[in-house]
């Protein structure tokens, strides 16, 4: 396998079982890695969200990753990945994409990038949270390494999220081993006919937990990592809008048509336009059959 | 005993042909013949033609008169070649000089006591014989209205009148005439309570949108499409001989257009497709052909044929109808906005909040899908026009009056035109992107809408044609978020 060194910097850090900053969740799982070196900020190695799925991903697995990866980060949790192709990819960036801080847990050694063109990504994930492994410096990637890493992606995390996967494949291997160590794991359900879904379908025949939105996923996370920083129900905060917006808060307790609007607030017609067309942009409102305006 | 030919016309589409009225008065028993694909009405011409003649006091040759109408293989319509036989008559048996025909096309319905009565179409022959380099001698009563620059007509009431020499002409300079303000009385002014719909409508008039108004019986979708030529700006001076031509070819009264009011129409839904893109024997301009340069309003749209509603989506894509006949190919101009308003369901009330409607869900999706994918697609903007709150009607609230919207208008259209890509509602692809330059923050903007609205490209497309016309409202070069949040809500209902 080819593999490219990216370029390390002082940010670089070795964690041994006696160190403080050896995760404590990790230490608890059956074979804890003795070492952890890495790149970025140890302290990020919290008990996180995993969000694992296949390498080759169909736009649903790739939507889904987007989805939730994104929404956890923004709400405060930490999501744990293998910074592969993919799904794995597409939950990084949804999480720095969602000013979240994320983890990624290497197959090789954690100065090397693999694939090659993952070296950009690293690096941004490197600022906003840690690359790590359990492997030498320059250890090149082998198939025995990815899945041996997986079984630290399980014991990072409080729960993990199974996307898109093969049956057998890595990522199943991930949930047998995040339900080794006694961790949720949850599942986004797909089409019984396609083959990416066959692991997450089967995943939740045996038991695993279903995932089908965003206040699912709220749900299952709050009490194991905490209240989320920020709330579903206050969409509009997610995407930058104050919950004081008027509009907003008008529109919330009573429908209303633009005119309505625009008299209720004493704005004017253009102005009450653009801020309920950036409120249904946001998704925080949406437009009735009748012309109102309401939550969604 | 002699020969004579007169130039004369008639119409294919909304241009004159040049045809000659060759008239032979020979030796043989006293008969009448017109030949040259000639219709029912030009056969009618020898009665005509003689009484007249012998009503103005000359002498009908007793002898064997053929009319040829060349050339032979288009077919000749109308009533209009009463005149030029006549002339042809009387030059060849020497009652009138040579000299008339020679200078002079003729046009013109006789009546039997000799007088000229008009014809439709006026103002295509007109144009004809002065790129020709002909006087016309035509009815008095039907001079065109046209300031032609170097138009030669010479007004006849009545073909006796003809003894003393041609009357004289009115000298035709190309001079403005003061428009009157179109749509009389009417103004935006008195619309209480929808500022949202009119603020749609100024942009629909500025950028030349395609709109749609949907809404409830009695909500006001007429009363706003009526005031839309209110705040349309005048045509040019291109644009009023194409739309007069159209109207006088269409047997109209083109001194409207003349002077520069958009033409506004509005068939009922019992339209024919004939009647809405043109058609018949002779082919005449349709609907959609009369509103060339103005407004074609459907009202209760999915009430119309379907076969008639998919014509019109040749006009809307290029500005021209074209009707292929046995005799040949026929182009109207028909570049128009479309204004369509509908309710929402048969019965009018699907999501009044007061009214309950009583259509199954099957009949009001078939209802709303009559309008059909294709046509939907050309139209930018979808108003919701909802039945406003007797309070707001009785206490009205000072809103933009045609004067302000005018203006608005005015300046957006001077901007695109600066621009030069072509009219707003016409930009796609590349041109599209050229002309909005977006900035990262809009460009953002756009797709987070896209994205939670589920929009597809050709909504995307739409969304930006409009917010392109909206920043040119502001004055603005870039299309900046607010612009696209503004135009979000004019989509249509489940539009992806």
């Amino acid at each position: 396998m080819s593999a490219d060194v990216w370029p390390g910097d002082a940010s670089a850090f070795e964690i041994g079982r006696d160190d403080p900053r050896y995760p404590a969740l990790l230490a608890t799982t059956d074979e804890p890695p003795e070492v952890l070196r890495g790149f970025g900020d140890p302290s990020a190695l919290e008990p996180g969200l995993a969000v694992v799925g296949a390498r080759k991903a169909t736009p649903y697995g790739l939507a889904a990753a987007t989805l939730f990866a994104g929404w956890a980060a923004s709400a405060g949790y930490t999501i744990v990945s293998g910074a592969a192709v993919g799904c794995d990819q597409a939950a990084h960036r949804a999480a720095l994409e969602a000013g979240g801080v994320t983890v990624a847990v290497l197959g090789s050694g954690a100065d090397v990038a693999y694939p090659r063109a993952s070296g950009n990504l690293l690096r941004s994930i490197a600022q906003r949270g840690c690359v790590v492994s359990e492997l030498d410096w320059g250890f090149p990637p082998a198939k025995w390494t990815f899945r041996a890493r997986n079984r630290i992606i399980a014991g990072l995390s409080a729960a993990l999220l199974v996307l898109e996967a093969g049956c057998p494949s890595g990522t199943f291997i991930t949930a047998d081993r995040a339900l080794d160590a006694g961790r949720d794991v949850l599942v986004v359900p797909g089409s019984i006919f396609a083959p990416e879904c066959r692991g997450p379908n089967r995943l939740l025949r045996q038991g695993a937990t279903p995932v089908c939105e965003v206040a699912e996923l709220a749900d299952i996370l709050a009490p194991l990592l905490g209240a989320p920083r920020r709330s579903i129900d206050a969409s509009g905060e997610l995407c930058g809008l104050a919950s004081d917006d008027a509009v907003l808060s008008a529109l919330r307790t009573n429908p209303m048509r633009p005119d309505d609007v625009a008299r209720a607030l004493g704005l004017d017609i253009v102005t009450a336009a653009r801020r309920i067309g950036a409120l249904e942009g946001l998704g925080a409102v949406r437009k009735y059959p009748d012309g109102r305006y309401g939550p969604c | 005993m002699g020969q004579c030919t007169v130039s004369t016309y008639t119409l294919s589409g909304v241009q004159a042909i040049e045809v000659d009225a060759e008239v032979d008065v020979g030796a043989g028993l006293p008969t009448f013949a017109i030949v040259g694909l000639a219709d029912l009405a030009v056969q009618e011409a020898r009665e005509r033609v003689r009484s007249a003649v012998r009503a103005a006091g000359y002498d009908v040759p007793n002898a064997r008169v053929v009319v040829n109408l060349a050339p032979g293989p288009v077919r000749k319509h109308g009533t209009g070649f009463d005149l030029p036989i006549a002339l042809g008559m009387l030059t060849a048996t020497k009652q009138l000089p040579q000299e008339v025909a020679r200078r002079c096309a003729a046009i013109g319905e006789l009546s039997l006591d000799g007088s000229v009565r008009p014809v439709a179409g006026m103002l295509a022959y007109a144009l004809a014989a002065r790129d020709a380099g002909l006087a016309l001698i035509g009815p008095a009563s039907a001079e065109p209205a046209a300031d032609l620059e170097g138009l030669e007509y010479h007004p006849l009431r009545q073909l006796s009148e003809l003894r003393g020499g041609l009357p004289s002409a009115r000298a035709h300079s190309n001079c403005q005439r003061a428009a009157s303000p179109a749509g009389g009385l009417l103004d935006f002014g008195e619309v209480a309570g929808h500022e949202l719909a009119k603020r749609a409508l100024t942009i629909a008039a500025a950028g030349g949108h395609n709109v749609l108004m949907v809404g409830p019986p009695g909500s006001g979708k007429t009363m706003l499409a009526r005031r839309l030529p209110t705040i349309l700006p005048e045509l040019s001076d291109t644009e009023r001989l194409q739309t007069a031509l159209i109207h006088s070819v269409a047997g109209l009264d083109e001194t409207a257009a003349l002077a520069g009011v958009r033409p506004f129409r509005a068939p009922h839904h019992s339209a024919s497709i004939a009647g809405l893109v043109g058609g018949g024997s002779p082919p005449r301009p349709g609907e959609a052909s009369l509103a060339h340069n103005g407004v074609l309003f459907l009202d209760e749209m999915p009430e119309f044929g379907p076969a008639a509603l998919q014509a019109l989506r040749q006009p809307l894509e290029d500005g021209t109808i074209t009707l292929v006949r046995a005799e040949g190919r026929l182009r109207f101009p028909a570049r128009f906005a479309l204004v369509g308003a509908s309710n929402p369901c048969p019965c009018g009330f699907f999501g009044d909040p007061q009214r309950r409607c009583g259509c199954p869900a099957a009949v009001v999706a078939r209802y709303q899908g009559r309008i059909g994918g294709p046509l939907m697609d050309r139209i930018d903007l979808v108003i919701d026009v909802s039945r406003v709150d007797p309070a707001v009607i009785l206490r009205p609230t000072p809103g933009d009056d045609s004067a302000s919207m005018r203006a608005q208008v005015a300046a957006v259209r001077g901007l695109a035109a600066r621009r030069d890509l072509g009219p707003t509602a016409q930009l796609s692809g590349g041109a599209l992107l050229q002309a909005c330059g977006l900035t990262s923050d809009s460009r953002r903007a756009l797709e987070r809408v896209a994205r939670t609205q589920h929009l597809s490209g050709r909504g995307v497309t739409r969304l930006l044609r409009v917010a392109r016309t909206v920043a040119d409202l502001e004055g603005s070069s870039a299309v900046a978020a607010e612009h696209i949040a503004e135009v979000v809500g004019f989509r249509a209902k489940g539009e992806r």
